[in-house]
């Protein structure tokens, strides 16, 4: 009796044991390299994230399609919500897939601060389109395996300080960040280039997720600032935005990247008129180097490309070259290697990195809300004049 | 602080706080009748602005509505909203606590279901309705109607006031003077001996599932106008009314109304004082005084037996 249930109970676990290293072996595919992003692809902040993810889906199809790589390229996503509690798990579940080779992202600033340090330990090189706070590329983080696609903060918070002192003649600035490690980064920088500039301000902190954003437009009412500065994300910006203008704020309001996105216009509505957005990424669609992506975008996606969709499409097709050039035959430490040293150029600009990591440019551009849609105003510090 | 911001912020905080008060009913009528603190009522608030939110999208108000057709919107959006509350905490209690109460399982197991069925209502509206944030449509150009103490208050903040009174005096009266409110404080005093009264336990607590639900579901929709709509706008402000009808004194319907309007004052008036990023925590400094010197709460007593 007991012989017989011991075969009863090996004969379904042999089987799924067997089952199981089949499911291994099919797998491994020597001829398919990988290249992930990482990002939000679900949450508060989603619209951000596929921007992206767009911009790197249409650059690994576009290259599988020409048909002359003699290997084949998958996408692989890695949602973390752009949070930083959630960017360990998101990170290691790309360097647990051994094919990945490559990630386009972590998209975020605060999640890249977490995640940065398991690839560097896995070697995996990361090229981030959009992280912007500046201290991700500070050598003594040790983050070995974090390349910067864009110019961080520093020149963005700059830029928004530049142009409110010789372009608008502000003289009291009302300065908000939402708390996470992109708006503190931004309003830190921004408030040293304004106090340089002899302009007042007045810092606060407004947490992300405040359910009621009556009390602080009051504040910003009260206070008498004739500018104020948004360093933060959409989500949050566009309730503010609508009650800044029940609270009869009519000075001038300026956020950064995490702000430049059409679901800004869409949640916040008429709110949102004039205000200036920054941004170290060009518009797809106005520039001319970009058209002809704009309109494959358009095609494949059925919506225009969103903020950093071009850039993130360009970091891909940089990663991309790098793999051909090596024939496909790539080890991660390889690629991040080649990378570092890599010199790309763009559609939307060429890159290139110091020795941190960090990318080697200034641009920012400033765009502005006009007739609910976000117009591109040109370089900021040329506008600034 | 000048004499007339004090006003403005005063004004700002009784509006928030006639919110808070709205959801803070919703715990204390639940937790009246069955001593559970149903932690998934933050989820029949965010789904009552998921329900308003489609009633209009329905409707689509369109750019410029008449006065007529906006008071119209506003309603219709309303019941949306008291619906989709109403149907989710007749659900809740339906699917979820009914059947624990048959068994006659223990207050933790109970805690422990409203906890799961939070998890799993928000994760099943950002399955059902997107994770991205939504916003209602315009239904009526906010501007200012009057002011007090030159403090001025547009038909948002209007409309988000008189119906939280309105609920609130309503559901008072309903509690007070009708049979079902007297079956309600029966349950809520003594259940056991309610029912050897004759009073129907099951669909009292049913109703007073409901009554809840609408009232959050409504609250949903107010909260919805300040802010926006998504699947996870149910926590912060669940958790803030929750600490309100702690501070009024859980179980206690009229404490819960005290509670909310001094929490959405004390949060309000923090910001000028302190910044927004001390809102959540002077709001708990206030419910840990109330703890230490009243741990009943500031109108609680001691409560009945649970059902």
């Amino acid at each position: 009796m007991l012989n017989k249930s011991i075969v009863r109970l090996a004969v379904p676990l042999v089987v799924g044991a067997l089952a199981l290293t089949g499911c291994g072996d099919s797998g491994a595919d020597g001829d398919t390299i990988k290249i992930a992003f990482q990002g939000p692809l679900s949450g508060d902040n989603v619209a951000l994230g596929e921007n992206e993810q767009n911009g790197v889906k249409l650059a690994i199809d576009q290259a599988n399609a020409k048909g002359d790589l003699g290997f084949k390229l998958e996408y692989v996503a890695s949602d973390d919500q752009g949070l930083p509690d959630k960017a360990t798990a998101a990170a290691q579940k790309v360097i647990d897939d051994e094919s990945v080779v490559a990630v386009v992202g972590p998209a975020f600033s605060g999640a890249t601060n977490t995640a940065s340090p398991l690839y560097a330990e896995a070697g995996l090189v990361t090229v981030s389109p959009s992280a912007t706070n500046p201290t991700l590329t500070d050598p003594k983080n040790n983050f070995t395996s974090l390349l910067r696609g864009v110019p961080n903060d520093s020149m963005q918070g700059a830029g928004m300080a530049t142009y409110y002192a010789k372009k608008l003649k502000a003289k009291k600035v009302y300065l908000i960040d939402d708390k996470t490690d992109y708006g503190a980064g931004l309003a830190g920088v921004a408030e040293k280039g304004l106090k340089a500039a002899g302009i007042e301000v007045v810092r606060k902190s407004v947490p992300q997720k405040t359910p009621d954003y009556s009390a602080t437009a009051k504040d910003v009412v009260n206070s008498k600032a004739d500018a104020l500065i948004y360093a933060g994300y959409y989500q949050d910006a566009a309730p503010f935005a609508k009650k800044l203008k029940e609270a009869g704020y009519k000075g001038a309001a300026i956020s950064g990247d995490g702000t430049n996105d059409g679901k800004f216009i869409e949640l916040a509505g008429a709110a949102s008129e004039g205000w200036f957005l920054t941004c170290p990424c060009t518009d797809a669609t106005v520039e001319a180097g970009t058209k002809q992506f704009a309109a494959d975008y358009q095609k494949a996606f059925n919506r225009a490309p969103g903020t950093y969709s071009a850039e993130s499409y360009d970091i891909t097709n940089m990663i991309i070259e790098q793999i051909k050039a090596a024939k496909g035959k790539v080890d991660r430490e390889g690629l991040r290697d080649a990378l570092k040293k890599a010199t790309y150029k763009g559609l939307t600009k060429t890159f290139s990195f110091d020795e941190n990591g960090e990318f080697k440019g200034t641009d920012v551009y400033l765009y502005q809300v006009k007739d609910g849609k976000i117009a591109y105003q040109g370089n900021i510090n040329q506008l600034a004049g | 602080m000048s004499l007339q911001e004090f006003w403005d912020y005063l004004v700002l905080g009784v509006m928030l706080g006639s919110l808070y008060a709205v959801i803070a009913i919703g715990y204390t009528l639940v937790y009246g009748v069955l001593q559970l603190i149903n932690f998934a009522h933050s989820e029949v608030f965010m789904l009552g602005a998921y329900g308003s939110l489609i009633v209009l999208q329905l409707l689509d108000p369109g750019d410029s509505p008449s006065a007529l057709a906006s008071i119209g919107f506003v309603a219709m959006a309303m019941a949306g909203s008291a619906l989709f509350g109403g149907v989710t905490a007749y659900g809740l209690e339906k699917v979820a606590y009914r059947p624990l109460r048959r068994r006659g399982a223990p207050r933790l197991i109970f805690l422990i279901t409203a906890i799961g069925a939070s998890f799993f209502l928000y994760n099943l509206a950002g399955k059902l309705f997107g994770r991205d944030p939504l916003t209602l449509p315009d239904m009526y150009e906010n501007r200012d109607v009057f002011s007090v103490f030159g403090a001025g208050v547009n038909i948002t903040q209007m409309l988000q006031f008189l119906t939280a009174v309105v609920m609130m005096v309503g559901l008072d009266l309903v509690v007070n003077r009708t049979k079902l409110g007297k079956g309600i404080r029966a349950v809520a005093q003594d259940a056991e001996v309610a029912s050897l009264m004759g009073v129907d336990i099951d669909r009292v607590i049913s109703r007073t599932f409901v009554i809840g639900g609408v009232l959050g579901g409504v609250a949903g929709f107010l909260f919805a106008n300040l802010n926006q709509v998504s699947y996870t706008m149910g926590f912060i402000p669940g958790i803030t009314a929750f600490a309100a009808a702690v501070v009024g004194g859980i179980g206690n319907i009229r404490g819960a109304m005290a509670g909310g309007v001094l929490i959405g004052v004390v949060e309000t008036m923090t910001v000028p004082l302190l910044g927004d990023e001390w809102r959540s925590v002077s709001a708990m400094v206030v419910l840990i005084l109330v703890l230490m010197f009243r741990p009943m709460g500031i109108l609680g007593k001691q409560v009945g037996r649970a059902a």
